[in-house]
């Protein structure tokens, strides 16, 4: 009869073997990958150390798609959780047609990006589309929404929030919704105005949820591949390009697996820097807290 | 008993599924008009062959050459039939992906246009044919002919003729931009320069298999290209060939430096087009040297590890018949690819154009036949848009790219 310790190592075996396999094996792959010069299905490769790296750190297009994927990461995020944490503060209360209004607000985040990518397309269309001729009838003239290298990343940035800041105003809603009442009747009995519970109760109990929202949201985002393929294709030039979109190119088009393993390890440890950041400060918060 | 009678009744059931399980073709193939020709032409093969089930991907150009790479590298046998751009066809032949149709029977006649059927072997021009060519696509060019007649501009003989064209049409005339191009980056934008820079005496890829970009004469081309951009539509670096048509069907624009045949078979349809008959089409001008029209035919090919290549190799050659190539060219406005289809007094009556199509399309000129075409493409076309956008000089992004582009001949 095995003890305790061993049961619990028999149940977890399954989930560490499929963690090894689906996960681990992957990663250590695409490391060995990334020292060899190899295409894809053809036979042979090539040992070039560190080359790959070299080559890579070299690209001016590797650069931009790095710098592109922060700049996209961080501009989303807090957009995304600062709309999604307005609209949870003013559904936080009940007023007439509330039941509908939520839904209405959520509906963008059930849509298929796909389906997202094809409207803001036609939205953004210079002559013909929605938002330029919002602008026309207010005696404004067009913008180049997906033509301007300086707008748009920022039009991908105003896609993303529309369809993914419900996400975060659920998290965010739900945050708001687990505070007991007393907290709140407590506060206005000793005469806190509502800009003093917002800023020392309400906020700072949201906090846990806020950096949730925030976390699931950055690493969302730094996976940003689809809106870029189908919106801008990465341009105008490279300046939408991200690294996904790079990666996929070197792995997908030109089947360069070497230097494609290279360009996703950085990716991995970028983002994995990103998420070590949010995790110590939950964890800290919650050891400080208890 | 009762026990063996069930056996030998499920036994016979299973055999008779077997028996009738039907014969399968998977076709891997283009979209948009490309793929109303292929469903038009499954549609009429199925007919004359009852029993045989066919599946048809139709896919954007992009993803059809992602797919099929994939599918020969991992030799998974997924089709039958593959449709290929001809340049991405040097690295399916070069690398044995493809069946040998000499092999397999049939053979290629000699009324296939003598330019797309050189590309249709490997090695080009003189070894076994790999593929047969569908598409008769060869990049034209077409101008407005009242707008050219109004303000007094001849044809044009040369692309510093075009430039100052696109100068004068777009200062005088509201509404209507001098010319228009493919901005998008990758292939499309590097097709709408190649003209450019072939008629200016340059190459990006040598004789000699080495990179070439690094010349006064590419510079020139490039400087060019770009100029026409002041005289473009706003947003032309996300125009691809929908915009590029809309704008001359909508009349829009006096001139389409790039025009591909299969993109507008309505252009002399009032239903379709505000300008109808206006449109004059010719071969691409020359600068330094004559026109050099670009090929752009797109090939049908059997993949080595296909599961019916007898069936494929027979639908093909259905696909590409004289009678074929002429009810896809009137139905669909597919381009053909033999000589005497582009000789019937009806499809010419229907198009006007074909007599000059033709002659362009005996003497195109192919893309570099490299198996890295794919890489060295994208490579030009994200300098060339990174010119064009501004965030580059033309000298700089030529260099990076002859740089970049020397580096991928070497993988």
């Amino acid at each position: 009869m095995p003890g305790p310790r061993y049961t619990s190592l028999l149940l977890l075996a399954p989930a560490i073997a499929l963690f090894a396999l689906l996960t681990l094996y992957p990663l250590g792959r695409g490391l060995l990958l990334s020292f060899f010069v190899t295409d894809y299905g053809l036979e042979g490769a090539l040992f070039v150390g560190s080359e790959n790296y070299r080559e890579l750190l070299g690209d001016r297009f590797f650069r931009r798609a790095t710098w592109n994927t922060v700049v996209f990461t961080l501009l989303a995020t807090v957009s995304e959780v600062g709309l999604g944490l307005m609209l949870a503060l003013m559904m936080n209360r009940s007023f007439p047609g509330r039941r509908f209004v939520i839904p209405a607000l959520v509906a963008p985040f059930v849509l298929s990006t796909m389906v997202v990518t094809a409207i803001w397309s036609a939205w953004f269309h210079y002559d013909f589309g929605f938002l330029n001729n919002l602008l026309r009838a207010a005696a404004l003239p067009p913008v180049e929404w997906l033509s301007d290298p300086d707008l748009a990343m920022l039009s991908l940035v105003l896609v993303d929030l529309w369809q993914t800041a419900p996400f975060a105003f659920l998290i965010l809603l739900a945050g708001l919704q687990a505070v007991p009442p007393e907290v709140y009747e407590a506060a206005r009995i000793d005469g806190a105005s509502p800009r003093q519970i917002l800023l020392t109760i309400t906020l700072p109990l949201l906090t846990p949820h806020i950096l949730l929202a925030a976390l699931l949201r950055c690493i969302d985002s730094f996976k940003i591949f689809d809106k870029v393929y189908a919106l801008t294709g990465g341009g105008p030039g490279n300046a939408t390009e991200t690294l996904s979109m790079y990666v996929y190119r070197l792995g997908f088009r030109f089947f360069d697996v070497g230097l494609a393993s290279a360009a996703a390890v950085i990716m991995v440890v970028i983002a994995g820097l990103l998420a070590a950041i949010y995790v110590l400060k939950i964890i800290g918060g919650q050891s400080h807290v208890g | 008993m009762k026990r063996l009678a069930t056996a030998m009744l499920a036994g016979a059931v299973l055999f008779s599924t077997a028996s009738t399980q039907a014969e399968t073709l998977v076709i891997a193939g283009r979209d948009g008009s490309y793929g109303e020709a292929l469903k038009l032409a499954v549609e009429m093969y199925e007919a004359k062959n009852p029993g045989l089930e066919t599946e048809r991907l139709e896919l954007p150009g992009g993803g059809l050459l992602e797919k099929v790479t994939i599918a020969m590298r991992e030799k998974a046998g997924a089709y039958d039939v593959i449709m290929l751009d001809d340049p991405w066809a040097v690295e399916f032949m070069a690398n044995g992906w493809l069946a040998d149709l000499d092999k397999l029977g049939g053979g290629v006649d000699e009324d296939f246009v003598k330019p797309a059927r050189d590309v249709s072997r490997y090695p080009v021009g003189s070894g076994p044919f790999y593929a047969v060519p569908f598409v008769g696509n060869v990049e034209l060019f077409a101008y407005r002919k009242d707008l050219f007649e109004k303000h007094g501009l001849e044809r044009p003989q040369s692309w510093t003729d075009v430039l100052e064209a696109a100068r004068t049409i777009n200062k005088a005339e509201d509404g209507v931009s001098g010319a228009v191009f493919r901005g998008k980056k990758a292939n499309p934008i590097v097709t709408g320069f190649l003209p450019i820079l072939w008629a200016h005496g340059a190459r990006v890829v040598g004789t000699d298999g080495k990179a070439h970009l690094d010349s006064d004469a590419a510079l020139e081309a490039l400087e060019l290209f770009l100029a026409l951009r002041d005289y473009a539509p706003k947003g032309i670096e996300t125009y691809n060939s929908t915009e590029v048509r809309d704008a001359l069907m909508q009349g829009t624009t006096a001139m389409t430096i790039e025009l591909w045949p299969s993109w507008a078979p309505s252009l002399d349809d009032p239903a379709k087009s505000k300008v109808p008959g206006k449109i004059e089409i010719m071969a691409a001008p020359g600068q330094v040297q004559g026109p050099a029209p670009m090929l752009g035919s797109w090939l049908l090919a059997v993949p080595a590890g296909a599961k019916n290549p007898e069936r494929a190799r027979d639908f093909i050659d259905f696909l590409t018949s004289p009678e074929m190539q002429k009810t896809l060219a009137l139905e669909v406005g597919i381009p053909p690819t033999r000589a005497s289809v582009y000789k019937d007094a009806e499809v010419i009556d229907r198009y006007r154009w074909y007599p000059a199509q033709v002659e362009a399309l005996q003497n195109a000129q192919p893309r570099p036949r490299i198996t890295q075409w794919s890489r060295v493409e994208a490579i030009l076309g994200d300098y060339l848009q990174l010119a064009l956008i501004g965030e580059m000089t033309p000298e700089d992004a030529l260099e990076e790219a002859n740089g970049k582009i020397a580096r991928a001949l070497t993988r």
